[in-house]
């Protein structure tokens, strides 16, 4: 099972060297060997997923290894959605290192299949966590968009279309993600209710819910304003990251309470 | 006044509320909150004087965390029962407007032919009015937006509600007895088991509930995330204990009492002969010498309970340990020390009318009105031979689809 959680991760690693070097001297082989290489990096999660959840019998989300991993998956499930149907290459050279990245993070926490504990055991389970992975997933490609933007808006001769490609598809999944960030913390409500007995308690992971929540509320209604304000919004786009990664890992890490599992 | 009434009814006084509120959460998450006032001033030094005049060990309750909630609300109210009217006046003979519209992307017959299959392939509908074609689809898409502001003004007002009218009480109650609450309403515990059939911990109560009027919820088993739910009650099982269970016989009359013991008791008849109970510890280590060290606490079973009393008798107190099984007599009077009786720590929620009820619709709505804002996006378009007009409430997405479209077709 450990062969194909490390294969995916130096798979994703070599996908991301390879499509950094593919861009960077415009080379589209390499590029397209890159791409090889990250579909055959997700299957091997993708497998690995699925086999960790039989052996252990439950959704594989219930601590922080098989949730960084969910969520490394979720990105590059997206990545392949997105660049499939939008014919977005560009895309992957900003994403193919943030799947390295957040399974790296996943490969330093401790992976041995654990019992599921009482108070995780609910159908709320699998549907609350898995629309956190997904809303996580959906704000890191947004900022990777948004890297992405600020990169070729450099450039100078940069199209003007393109960019507001881009821009138009960093916010398409900033609304993605703030719908299923939404069902993530209302589910989680309606959860805590039935686990605990009150729908909110200001618990750390909550508040830092709610505060990832409101900063992209306020993203979705700073875009509204008037004129087209790429290069603002691919900032905040990109700012924001760093939020949502402390909102899924940092909280449990650094604040105790009750979201602490495993 | 007027610039004041602008100011809040403005998307920009929103953002600001937004802003503050998650300003107070950070803080809210990073000063540990609702600790003895002898912490903060251990852990804050200099600082917990500002901490505690500004109420930032209990931001969440504070005075000036709530005006926001308040204000934000006020802001929401204003902006889109304000703004309603208008889309609702813009939404009304949208298609007719439509058809009147100049063209502003001038297209050639090819190109025209590739946004209508693009219309056509998002199943977007035609209409003509006086010979214009007009396309459009999803015209719930303008709503969605207020949809969303009204469901997060129900979800604030029903949410301190839900948070703030519950009488929640905590209380126990050993297996085979009953809690009666204060309008009546009666929770029979029928029994309880800490270990599921594998062995792994695992709380379950058997209960069952009375309501004042006489309706019953039959015996039910609940467990953590399995509350029962019957009237406007709510039964979890929270915590558990265990008791110590001594019998207590009569030799004259044969007579026997069986009293289920977690707090120290007094057993006598008379008030000066019989046995205080002190406690029951969990499990005890015997050293190689004889002496005895009691475990005072373990989760799950007790595997080797001891009792702790106090042997009262003719004005003399002597402390004994005693295991169930034993028995011990004092004067005319028989104490059997039986096996420890576990029992639920029940938390017992009574929410008023249907509060939970509304939340839960206030929260399908906001979902709801987050999708339609997202993805029922209404398109409207005016197309002709000569070109094309995108318009209204959100013409983005689809203005760049197009120029995509016949980008490609200039390009090749
Ligand atoms: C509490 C958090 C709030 C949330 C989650 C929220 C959510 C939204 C969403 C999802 C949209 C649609 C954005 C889009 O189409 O891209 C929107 C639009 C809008 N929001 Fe908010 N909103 C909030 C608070 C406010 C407040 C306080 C105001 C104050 C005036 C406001 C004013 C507006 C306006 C004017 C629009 C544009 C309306 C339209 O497109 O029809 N919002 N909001």
């Amino acid at each position: 099972m450990n062969v194909l959680f490390f294969g995916s991760l130096v798979l994703y690693f070599a996908a991301a060297v390879l499509q950094f070097i593919g861009t960077l001297f415009k080379k589209d082989k390499v590029a397209r060997i890159a791409w090889l290489v990250f579909l055959a990096s997700l299957a091997a999660q993708t497998a690995y997923l699925l086999v960790r959840g039989v052996t252990a019998r439950r959704l594989p989300l219930s601590n922080q290894f098989e949730f960084a991993t969910a969520f490394a998956w979720g990105i590059a499930l997206m990545l392949l959605i997105v660049r499939l149907r939008l014919k977005a290459d560009w895309l992957s050279v900003a994403v193919m290192p943030m799947v390295f990245l957040v399974l790296s993070y996943a490969a330093l926490q401790p992976r041995e299949v654990t019992e599921l504990m009482p108070a995780l055991r609910s159908a709320w389970f699998g549907f609350h966590i898995g629309a956190a992975v997904f809303s996580y997933s959906a704000f890191i490609i947004a900022g990777c968009v948004g890297l992405r933007y600020l990169i070729v808006s450099k450039k100078g001769s940069a199209d003007e279309l393109k960019l507001h490609q881009m821009d138009y598809l960093s916010y398409r999944m900033i609304a993605l993600g703030f719908l299923l960030l939404t069902i993530t913390i209302l589910s989680g409500a309606l959860w805590a209710e039935q686990a605990w007995s009150a729908f909110w308690t200001w618990d750390p992971k909550e508040v830092w819910a709610l505060i990832t929540w409101i900063i992209y509320a306020v993203y979705l209604h700073l875009r509204l304003r008037g004129k087209r304000q790429g290069t603002a919004m691919a900032w905040y786009a990109m700012i924001a990251v760093p939020v949502v990664l402390f909102t899924f890992a940092g909280v449990n890490t650094i604040m105790p309470g009750l979201h602490s599992y495993g | 006044m007027k610039k004041l009434w602008r100011f809040l009814r403005s998307m920009r006084f929103g953002i600001l509320l937004l802003l503050l509120i998650a300003l107070c959460s950070v803080l809210g998450s990073v000063i540990p909150q609702g600790k003895e006032i002898a912490w903060y001033a251990q852990t804050y030094q200099q600082v917990h004087g500002w901490i505690l005049l500004l109420g930032l060990n209990r931001v969440f309750q504070s005075w000036y965390f709530i005006a926001l909630l308040v204000l934000l609300c006020l802001n929401l109210s204003l902006c889109s029962l304000l703004r309603i009217r208008r889309v609702v006046r813009e939404g009304k003979g949208e298609i007719e407007q439509a058809a009147a519209w100049p063209i502003q992307t001038p297209l050639t017959a090819e190109e025209a032919e590739r946004v209508r299959e693009h219309l056509r392939a998002i199943r977007s509908r035609e209409e003509t009015v006086n010979g214009v074609s007009v396309w459009h689809k999803n015209r719930i898409g303008r709503y969605g937006s207020f949809i969303t502001h009204l469901s997060i003004l129900l979800v604030v007002i029903f949410g301190a509600l839900a948070l703030y009218l519950p009488r929640v009480t905590d209380r126990s109650c050993m297996p085979g007895e009953s809690l009666t609450m204060e309008d009546g309403t009666e929770i029979y515990v029928d029994a309880f088991a800490i270990e599921d059939e594998s062995g792994t911990l695992d709380y379950n109560s058997w209960i069952r509930l009375t309501l004042p009027d006489g309706r019953e919820s039959g015996l039910k088993q609940i467990k953590v995330n399995y509350p029962l739910s019957f009237g406007n009650y709510k039964i979890y099982q929270q915590t558990y204990g265990t008791a110590g269970s001594i019998t207590v016989n009569n030799l004259d009359t044969g007579g026997t009492d069986t009293f289920s013991l977690t707090d120290t008791v007094f057993l006598s008849a008379d008030g000066r002969d019989g046995v205080w109970f002190d406690a029951l510890y969990p499990g005890y280590i015997e050293s190689e010498d004889g002496s005895v060290t009691l475990i005072t606490s373990s989760s799950g079973h007790y595997t080797d309970p001891v009792y702790h009393i106090t042997l009262a008798a003719q004005g003399e107190y002597t402390p004994v340990l005693a295991f169930p099984g034993e028995s011990l007599t004092v004067g005319n009077w028989r104490y059997d020390f039986n096996d420890p009786v576990e029992y639920p720590g029940l938390r017992i929620k009574y929410t008023p009318g249907a509060v939970n009820l509304l939340l839960l619709l206030s929260f399908l709505l906001m979902i709801a009105g987050l999708y339609i804002t997202f993805f029922l996006v209404p398109v409207l378009v005016k197309l002709d031979e000569t070109g094309c007009t995108v318009g209204g409430p959100k013409p983005e997405g689809l203005r760049m689809e197009i120029e995509l479209l016949t980008r490609k077709e200039t390009d090749t």
